[in-house]
């Protein structure tokens, strides 16, 4: 049966025009319109090597067990651990890491999301400068001038270009791509590169030097003649660019890890708010985020909604506080901060630093996962995943922050389970009973 | 040979990733692979793996080598993947988010076996298990 209008539950381009038709009797599955990456997430609806059942780890050796076994495992792995940390992945819905951010309440732990080793320190960049954003439908209708700084597009959000970036026809830029003027900041020669027209290869941790230099010459003044070495840009390319700017009737700026995961970390993005806010003085110009996942910039919003902070929540002095680089991920995993960690929806032990990975593997471990994984192998109790947007209903954030609601096309394969929002809300209430018992 | 480490997306990473594939030898070779420019190649002997080692010597991990324009000298890129992240530094400058990006390492050649996906979690996160 085809399915019209499905949301993509991968990056966080959360595409809403994906066409599927399942075949459960011949278990295929046919894509239209997908990326590799959200044909490839797709497939695991029909995938051989799905994770069905719950497993335990018990005295080294891993076996499956029942639904309700697994849950009572996963409590008591909680309750009795003295400062447990929730891991509230971003490829699940809101409502489910709503459910979860209300089990690290009650238990007084510390909780985060992908958002802290993705894009935490832009979230931290646009606390210190505010941001001028816009959604990607005003962007892909407005922008004539495009820039990917620090972020591989065509490989990280693979139809960002097609969809809002770069070719699709805007309303004020009816020739697509003839419209736009597209320029890459990266010290690589990405394919995004490739396709610019103008590539600024910089040198690695120099974001700073160039956003200060940009500043200053949008300010009319010479930056130092050192910004050249540092940076490896000659100033005459840096004075082109910010005349291609400022000639422009809306840029378009899209920051990517590059800037916030590179030396300077907030600071960079700090920076780049602020050229943003000068350059409204001249011509238009908004900037926003790649995010990497599906819900990224959920969890963000959720958290700050109802606990006023985006990411990095500690509730263990029975109030929410907040302090990156102590109540963040991979520093309290390196600091060997918490005893015990509930992981929901992402392979954190695969891309965690060594020491806090290391760390990770060593403490008891609940995990939700669809397929085998370095973070499945690592943990004491494996619970299976429901596939957001495919097999459950939910709500996404999107890149630009706009919700997204998204319905299933298929069910949960799980009797026991209708979403993770299910079984969250299954282990609180075991959680609760033991507590309160 | 010491470089600054880039680590990030390749579409085919992604790919195998969303798809659940992290533990065929398709993910491996894809991701466990250090990139980096003729010259730099050239000068560690043209090794058909290398071993990077991050920049405190506590951890060292060996990868595929690839040859490529993308880089420039002094640079090299590994996809993201558990093999970048034994090399990348843990501190977070007191943002949460550790130094994916430009970090220093040094890269040598190497005859030691490249671990699977597996491999590192079983024999360096889990201690044998």
């Amino acid at each position: 049966m085809v399915h019209k209008n499905i949301i993509c539950p991968v990056c966080g381009g959360s595409c809403d025009d994906v066409q599927i038709d399942l075949d459960t009797k011949n278990r295929t599955i046919d894509v239209q319109n997908a990326c590799k990456m959200g044909n490839a997430k797709f497939q695991e609806v029909v995938s051989n090597h799905r994770l069905l059942k719950p497993t335990i780890r018990e005295n080294g050796k891993v076996k499956e067990v029942s639904w309700d076994e697994a849950l009572e495992m996963a409590a008591d792995i909680l309750v009795n651990a003295r400062r447990p940390f929730f891991f509230l992945g971003s490829e699940t819905s809101c409502e489910a890491q709503e459910v979860g951010l209300h089990i690290a309440e009650y238990l007084g732990g510390p909780a985060d999301s992908n958002a802290t080793i993705c894009h935490g320190p832009t979230v931290m960049g646009i606390q210190e400068s505010g941001m001028v954003g816009a959604t990607a439908g005003q962007a892909k209708n407005r922008a004539d001038m495009v820039v990917y700084w620090g972020v591989n597009a065509l490989e990280s959000m693979p139809r960002h270009m097609s969809k809002y970036g770069v070719f699709p026809r805007g309303y004020w830029t009816k020739r697509g791509r003839f419209d736009r003027t597209m320029v890459t900041v990266d010290p690589r020669v990405t394919p995004t590169a490739i396709a610019s027209d103008l590539h600024l290869q910089l040198n690695p941790n120099s974001d700073y030097e160039l956003l200060s230099a940009l500043f200053t010459i949008l300010n009319g003044r010479e930056p130092h003649p050192s910004v050249e070495e540092i940076t490896g840009i000659p100033i005459s390319v840096m004075k082109q660019t910010v005349e291609m700017m400022k000639e422009s009737n809306y840029v378009a700026i899209y920051v990517g890890l590059g800037v916030s995961s590179s030396y300077g970390k907030h600071r960079n993005i700090e920076i780049a708010l602020n050229l943003v806010k000068e350059l409204n003085n001249y011509t238009k110009c908004n900037i926003g985020a790649l995010r990497g996942h599906c819900n990224v910039a959920g969890f963000n919003q959720l958290a700050s909604y109802l606990y006023g902070y985006p990411f990095g929540l500690d509730f263990m002095k029975g109030y929410p506080r907040y302090n990156p680089g102590e109540t963040t991920c991979v520093d309290l995993l390196r600091e060997k901060d918490v005893d015990a960690a509930f992981v929901m929806s992402a392979d954190l032990v695969n891309h965690i630093p060594a020491d806090s990975a290391k760390y990770l593997a060593e403490i008891p471990m609940v995990c939700i996962d669809i397929a085998p994984c370095p973070t499945t192998t690592a943990s004491d109790v494996v619970l299976p995943g429901v596939i957001d947007a495919m097999e459950c209903d939910g709500t996404f954030y999107r890149l630009d922050n706009v919700p997204v609601y998204f319905e299933p096309f298929t069910d949960s394969p799980f009797p026991e389970t209708k979403s993770n929002e299910d079984t969250l809300k299954q282990l609180f209430a075991k959680i609760k009973a033991r507590k309160e018992a | 040979m010491q470089a600054l480490l880039n680590t990030g997306s390749t579409i085919d990473e992604g790919r195998l990733a969303k798809g659940g594939n992290k533990y065929s030898d398709e993910y491996t070779k894809e991701c466990a692979v250090c990139w980096m420019c003729a010259e730099d190649f050239t000068s560690l002997g043209c090794p058909e793996k290398v071993s990077v080692t991050s920049r405190d010597g506590k951890h060292t991990i060996a990868v595929y080598s690839k040859v490529t324009e993308a880089m420039k000298s002094g640079q090299v890129f590994i996809p993201r993947s558990i093999w970048a992240n034994i090399v990348v530094e843990p501190d977070t400058f007191s943002t949460g988010s550790p130094r994916y990006k430009g970090s220093p390492v040094f890269v040598e050649p190497t005859n030691e076996e490249v671990l699977s996906a597996e491999e590192v979690v079983l024999k360096l996160y889990m201690g044998g298990e």
